[in-house]
């Protein structure tokens, strides 16, 4: 079982970024392991928050493991067993409970497979004695019965015409480990070993794994891939929450959003913030026009004909709901649409607010402008990282140690972090409510803001052999209070996180 | 197109062609060109419906990845009905969309608008406004689609009233079928309706 197991994954390991698989993968060694920890450190200064960072191919493994665990104690096909498995969305202990709490057959049936207790049926229809052959339901021949093939549930097809299936269902829907029997009404599953040796061409197995995968990560709420394009790795925390991780691209980002590190603004206000800035393009014009959200899992959908019944193909989602009103689908069966009534309240609801936006504009905007600001200087630093490195390169050659000059480099970490924090800060007081805490607040980012645009111009500025030593004092001098400003600055968003000082508005 | 696809047509074609139902509950499926993408289709309505008597026009698309992907079908002849579009005769049947099989014909998708045809899903409309009228007063919705039947798809029960009706409209220099259509959905009230089409 081992084996086949191992060979069916071993395709996907050849794709994903196996190059960094040897030394390249450890971080050079002047950052090493530490250095990853303390960029976070730098980010936020509080208690641990355990993760590791894993490769697709340690993912699989990690997969497999969850499955050989499951399957030491319940017993049943390892293909059964990731079935249920993805079906609770790979909590082991609901499903260990399920199985020996409730009614198994419930359970297998609610998961779509048929009871590997149960012998399998053979459907024998239509194989005429004399010729020994078959018809296909799906391409209408007639067929050896060597030629067909079908899984638990009894219904058979010709071999080709399960690859064109399979192959539809794949590379057109992305399904993966929810691809049914072919047969009408049929909802058994097909499990990933029937797939794999079902299909022919090297692409589809490689977008079914990678989909098999894909679904693993996003079902478990311990999981999550780093956003950064292009990125294959997966971060595993040991608990879900919104704090920095860092990926080995070293791309910084939240694990419960998925965004850059935020701080000290919230995940569900820069969800907000991101989409209304969005709102200024064509595109987003267009999906505002013609999407919504799904009001469960906020995955943008678009409504491309049928009738009002919505069901979230999100993976992980799959929820239920009225196109109209949004609301739970439920109801809707029995006591008709009452989501479709005008209802004058809300009507005027809506004109008072199309007033008022006029006004939130002008507020929006100069938030915007300032966020925006920071984001193109942030970009620009990454130049600077750049010049800066040139400059240590001369300086080391007038005479001064490599230790001396790393003040540079530092400078511009921290600039970067300043700029970074800046940025969200506006995100943050765009959607706060006046009040003494906020103005206390504002100072800090202002006086933060003031630091980090001096720090800026002094690295801009040319640093020649004679002014060295007092501008490294001066930088130095600035980059401490800059660093120690922001500190200060998201300990007391943070504070007021804990003490409930900040009120949010809706503009 | 792939050759499963055409291979499949051919065979369903002739399938349809053999089967008892043009007969009985007259189905009928012909190509409207040569490559097996684009057919026509054509179904009478069903005995006991506001349909009966009527013949109503398919148009049925073979998307290339068929069987595997469901045929696109849509209503050519006008049609007042919950579950299409009174205004272009787009069709939400589950069949069409999620519970498509490889396994089904042209001949179970026919026999099944049909059968949707004698049995409409109100709680799954695609015309809320149809759905409306069939929930809040069946007898005015059943004289409704009688009335469609007869003037779209060539029933025999027409309707002195709502022949009237559209008459006057016509007269205010409506097309008859954009006439139809307001009144219709504004439960035949004449006053209604004139501020639907003027306003």
């Amino acid at each position: 079982m081992d084996s086949e197991e191992e060979y069916i994954y071993e395709s996907d390991s050849g794709n994903e970024s196996s190059e960094n698989d040897g030394i390249g993968l450890e971080f050079d060694s002047d950052e090493g392991v530490g250095g990853a920890g303390g960029a976070i450190g730098k980010y936020k200064d509080l208690d641990e928050y355990p993760f590791e960072v894993l490769s697709t191919e340690e993912i699989t493994k990690h997969m497999i493991d969850c499955i050989k665990e499951v399957n030491n104690v319940v017993n049943i096909p390892i293909t059964t067993t990731r079935i249920l498995l993805n079906h609770f969305r790979w909590d082991k202990e609901k499903l260990m409970e399920r199985f020996y709490d409730g009614d198994q057959e419930s359970l297998f049936h609610e998961a779509h497979v048929i009871s590997p207790y149960k012998t399998p049926k053979q459907q024998t229809k239509d194989v005429s004695k004399s010729t020994g052959m078959e018809e296909c339901d799906i391409c209408l021949l007639k067929m050896p019965s060597a030629m067909m093939t079908g899984i638990e549930c009894g219904h058979r097809f010709c071999t080709s015409c399960w690859t064109d299936y399979l192959t539809t269902k794949i590379m057109d829907e992305g399904m993966g480990q929810t691809i049914s029997c072919a047969a009408h009404g049929c909802v058994i599953l097909v499990d990933d070993q029937t797939v794999m040796k079902l299909l022919k061409d090297s692409k589809v197995k490689l977008k079914y794994q990678h989909l098999i995968t894909k679904s693993f990560v996003e079902c478990n709420r311990l999981l999550r891939w780093c956003p950064y394009p292009d990125c294959s790795y997966i971060v595993k925390v040991q608990y879900p929450d919104a704090r920095p991780v860092i990926c080995r691209c070293r791309n910084v980002f939240c694990f419960s959003c998925g965004e850059n590190w935020h701080d000290p603004v919230k995940c569900n206000l820069l969800r907000r913030w991101i989409k209304k800035c969005d709102d200024d393009s064509e595109t987003s014009n267009w999906i505002a026009a013609n999407t919504k959200e799904c009001p469960k899992c906020k995955v943008t959908i678009e409504k491309d004909g049928g009738c009002n019944h919505m069901v979230c193909k999100s993976l992980s989602c799959k929820a239920d709901f009225c196109w109209v009103c949004l609301g739970p689908w439920e109801p809707h069966g029995s006591s008709w649409y009452s989501c479709n009534r005008y209802d004058e309240f809300e009507a005027k609801q809506a004109r008072d607010a199309q007033e008022k936006s006029r006004a939130s504009l002008q507020r929006y905007l100069f938030y915007c402008n300032r966020y925006m600001n920071h984001m193109q200087s942030l970009k620009f630093e990454h130049k600077l990282y750049a010049s800066v490195k040139e400059k240590m390169e001369e300086m080391q050659q007038h005479n001064m140690s490599w230790i001396e000059v790393q003040f540079l480099k530092k400078a511009v970490d921290i600039l970067c972090e300043c700029r970074q924090t800046l940025m969200y800060t506006y995100v943050f007081a765009y959607y706060l409510r006046k009040n003494n805490q906020s103005v206390i607040f504002e100072d800090n980012q202002r006086d933060l803001e003031t630091a980090t645009e001096t720090l800026s111009e002094y690295l801009e500025r040319d640093i020649t052999q004679e002014n060295l030593a007092d501008i490294k004092q001066k930088v130095q001098d600035k980059y401490r209070y800059c660093d120690q400003r922001r500190r200060k600055l998201l300990e007391h968003v943070h504070e007021g996180y804990d003490k409930d000082w900040w009120d949010y508005s809706d503009p | 197109m792939a050759d499963i696809a055409v291979q499949r047509i051919k065979k369903e074609l002739k399938e349809v062609i053999e089967s008892d139902e043009i007969q009985r509950c007259n189905i009928f499926v012909e190509l409207a060109d040569d490559d097996y993408q684009d057919l026509r289709g054509k179904i009478a309505g069903p005995s006991d419906t506001p349909y009966e008597g009527g013949t109503f026009h398919l148009e049925i698309k073979i998307p290339k990845s068929y069987p595997f992907k469901p045929p696109k079908v849509k209503f050519l002849t006008r049609i007042w009905h919950p579950n299409i579009s009174s205004a272009t005769g787009a069709i939400c049947l589950d069949i069409l969309q999620d519970e498509w099989a490889a396994s089904m014909t042209l001949r179970t998708v026919l026999l099944s608008l049909q059968a949707l045809l004698a049995a409409a899903e109100p709680d799954d409309p695609q015309d809320e406004m149809v759905a409306r009228q069939y929930r809040n007063n069946y007898p005015l919705f059943f004289k409704t689609a009688q009335y469609w039947t007869y003037f779209h798809a060539g029933g025999e029960n027409s309707n002195s009233e709502f022949t009237e009706k559209v008459q006057s409209l016509k007269d205010m220099g409506v097309s008859d079928t954009r006439a139809l259509i307001a009144l219709s959905s504004c439960n035949w009230e004449m006053l209604q309706a004139v501020e639907e089409i003027f306003s």
